[in-house]
């Protein structure tokens, strides 16, 4: 098919051998790329009770039939593994521009296979590969790392980096690529340092051929006026994701204090009004064309960012107002390899138990120098880091607070307080790697456009369902998250792109299959309706203040939401996806 | 009336490569950004701070007047006539924006898409213009 360049590069690191192979079409038809594909991959690849961590896990690089193109917000790349943090399948979203030279070097996907017997990288220019020493990197910040990669291959290679949190296996490690984008979640990054490989650096000079190149491209020009930088959607261009936090913080569901209450009167101090005082220019993504961007400095803190997620957890939820450390809290975070969801997640955990008297950790509500120190302390597993790199549910198991340990399946919780959106504890619960809010997103119906009431489990199963399939398809296609086109452009897109018909209902069928399959892994690997939870603090403790006061998520409610959300799905009861629709995956 | 141009604003610019992919796509029959006929990337020196680099054709003319063979023409837009094109590569090394390849043989030049560039229909936020 067009798009594509119906090759997977496959590298072995045990053996420092590699070889090429046709991408499997017939699977690409049917999942796309991206997510969906490289859920495809590994699910026929990984054998069930794989050990994350061992030479036996596998960390796939996919790319989508977009990639390379002018397609806008088609400049992401899927990396996917098994999760060491969850035991489920992972898949993560990296922006930059990785993707599109992995697509010009002529690949669809890069998959690595084995362990390197020490420390070092691996070389992608085109058709050569080489595998690298990195003893003199291994150590280095991610940010390091790139500047002398990038003075050794110069600013046409991309690189994916991981820090010393990804060495040293902590499980909510990221990799990094372009210095202020991330693979974030689920600890892909340690996946990548049980591997011994500390970057991937990837020149690409080749190009990707479509159908009816000049119509094509035409096309996509009109698409890019008409839809991509409407007016509607430009909020992301001119404040990024900073707008989230007014929205989240109007509707009820901006975090406070570890998700003990919402709505902080005193976000003004934080907002995205005061940190785009400081910015210093805009940067986009390969292929993008909205460009959330914002490249911040406040004093010596630097980053590209900070987005809502991040401020959301070192701010509010930590009980910090100042923006310089907040947007510190996230270069920290980024250089020394950590994601700034779950490793802030652990802190301010840490900072209740210890509020609480449950455990002295050392660290309370507002201590912001030390928010920064923990973070390079979990990354090195030092002193007090040793012990918050278990994560949130395993140091809950250890000290206690496991009504307040914010967490599905292990990994830490998003920025969005599902009491003030109910169908976020449904999206959670069942997302297929934890705790995500990019698998279903439910405040843009419940809270921003209010369309649906919030606090009901009326039809929450169906709506999560939709906004699933929405995503799946979103991600398999491997488009941007901030484009909101619809599901007939996706349709129209992959059309154009390969030159093969593609309608609205192929795309909900593929959603279908990436849905099904993802479960399926989790469901191999032992996860059933049991691990589909929400904390007990949602149920027992109600909301204080904001717009959704009072309010909290009787656990009928939730499980009322899981029956009819497996029902949709033709799943039994239990979570358990029936022979039928596993032969026909 | 006065010749259009290629103009940057390095304020609207992402850094996105749609500018280059467009181009390379009109021209070359894939999206192939190496071998676009302009180049505009923005990356982070260091990690640092943010810059840019651009390598657009003004259509200044030195091209037209430096080259031995007379092969190339400079009016609304660049023409470089092949049959007369050795590939000497005088163009390329003299020009001031080092926007001109030379490949099998033949210099290569942005001619502005016949004076409706893509570059400027997909870049997203106007960085570039053609006034």
């Amino acid at each position: 098919m067009l798009g594509y360049q119906n090759k997977m590069l496959r590298i072995d690191l045990s053996n420092k051998t590699y070889s090429t192979e046709p991408l499997n079409m017939d699977w690409a038809e049917k999942y796309i790329g991206g997510k969906g594909l490289a859920i495809k991959y590994l699910y026929e690849e990984l054998k069930p009770g794989t050990d994350p961590f061992s030479e036996h896990n596998k960390l796939l690089l996919m790319t989508g039939p977009f990639t390379g193109t002018p397609v806008p917000c088609s400049g992401k790349l899927a990396i996917a593994s098994k999760s060491p943090a969850t035991g489920t399948i992972l898949d993560c979203s990296i922006g930059g521009h990785s993707a599109l030279k992995i697509k010009y070097a002529g690949y669809d996907a890069v998959m690595f296979e084995g362990k390197l017997d020490k420390p070092g990288y691996i070389l992608i220019e085109d058709d050569k590969i080489e595998f690298k020493e990195a003893s003199d990197l291994w150590g280095k910040g991610s940010h390091e790392t790139e500047t002398i990669l990038s003075a050794e291959y110069g600013k046409e290679a991309s690189i994916l980096s991981i820090g010393p949190a990804g060495e040293n296996l902590v499980t909510m490690s990221c990799i990094n690529s372009d210095y202020y984008r991330q693979a974030g979640r689920g600890g892909i990054g340690a996946v990548m340092g049980s591997k011994n490989v500390k970057a991937i650096v990837i020149i690409g000079t080749g190009g990707v051929k479509v159908n009816d190149i000049e119509n094509t491209t035409k096309r996509l020009s009109e698409i890019l006026r008409e839809d991509t930088t409407s007016e509607e959607n430009m909020f992301i261009y001119e404040d990024g994701t900073t707008a989230f936090l007014e929205a989240c913080n109007d509707g009820g569901i901006l975090p406070k204090r570890n998700f003990s209450d919402t709505t902080d009167e005193n976000w003004t101090k934080y907002n995205g009004e005061v940190l785009l005082q400081y910015r210093k220019g805009k940067r986009g993504c390969g292929s993008c064309g909205l460009g959330c961007g914002n490249f911040i400095k406040i004093g010596d803190a630097v980053c590209e960012g900070p987005e809502y997620e991040s401020i959301a957890v070192a701010g509010p939820n930590a009980g910090i107002e100042d923006p310089q450390a907040i947007v510190k809290a996230n270069q920290v975070a980024d250089d020394v390899g950590l994601d700034t969801i779950s490793a802030g997640d652990v802190i301010i955990y840490a900072m209740e138990m210890t509020e609480k008297g449950i455990y002295d950790f050392g660290i309370r509500f507002g201590d912001k120098e030390k928010y920064i120190e923990y973070l390079k302390l979990m990354a090195k597993k030092e002193g007090i880091g040793a012990d918050l790199a278990l994560g949130v549910k395993k140091l809950s198991e250890k000290y206690g607070g496991e009504d307040f340990a914010m967490h599905v399946k292990g990994l830490e919780y998003p920025q969005y307080e599902p009491r003030g959106s109910w169908g976020m504890s449904l999206a959670y619960a069942v997302s297929d790697r934890g705790a995500c809010h990019m698998r279903a997103y439910a405040p843009n119906d419940e809270v921003f456009e209010a369309s649906i009431p919030p606090y009901t489990a009326e039809g929450k199963g169906k709506m999560v369902v939709d906004l699933a399939v929405y995503n799946a398809v979103k991600f398999s296609l491997i488009l941007c998250d901030f484009w909101p086109l619809g599901m007939d452009r996706m349709a129209e897109l992959m059309t154009l792109i390969t030159g093969k018909e593609f309608t609205e209902d192929d795309m909900n069928e593929v959603a279908m299959r990436v849905i099904h399959i993802a479960r399926a892994f989790n469901q191999r690997e032992g996860f059933t309706r049991k691990d589909d939870t929400m904390p007990k603090r949602l149920v027992n403790e109600a909301l204080k203040s904001g717009p959704a006061a009072g309010q909290k998520i009787p656990q009928e409610a939730f499980e009322k939401m899981l029956d009819d959300y497996y029902a949709v799905l033709g799943w039994n009861n239990d979570g358990i996806v029936p022979d039928e629709i596993l032969t026909s995956l | 009336m006065a010749v259009k141009r290629l103009k940057f604003k390095k304020e609207n610019c992402i850094g996105c490569q749609l500018c280059m992919q467009a181009c390379s796509g009109m021209h070359e029959g894939a999206y192939t950004p190496s071998k676009a006929r302009l180049t505009i990337e923005s990356y982070y020196d260091k990690g640092g701070d943010l810059k840019f680099e651009k390598h657009i054709c003004t259509l200044c003319g030195i091209c037209e007047k430096e080259c031995p063979f007379e092969a190339i023409t400079v009016d609304e837009k660049v023409s470089v006539d092949f049959d007369k094109c050795t590939g000497c590569g005088i163009c390329a090394e003299k020009c001031p924006q080092d926007v001109i390849s030379i490949r099998e043989g033949k210099a290569i030049i942005c001619d502005t898409c016949n004076g409706d560039p893509y570059c400027v229909k997909l870049c997203p936020h106007g960085a570039l213009q053609y006034v």
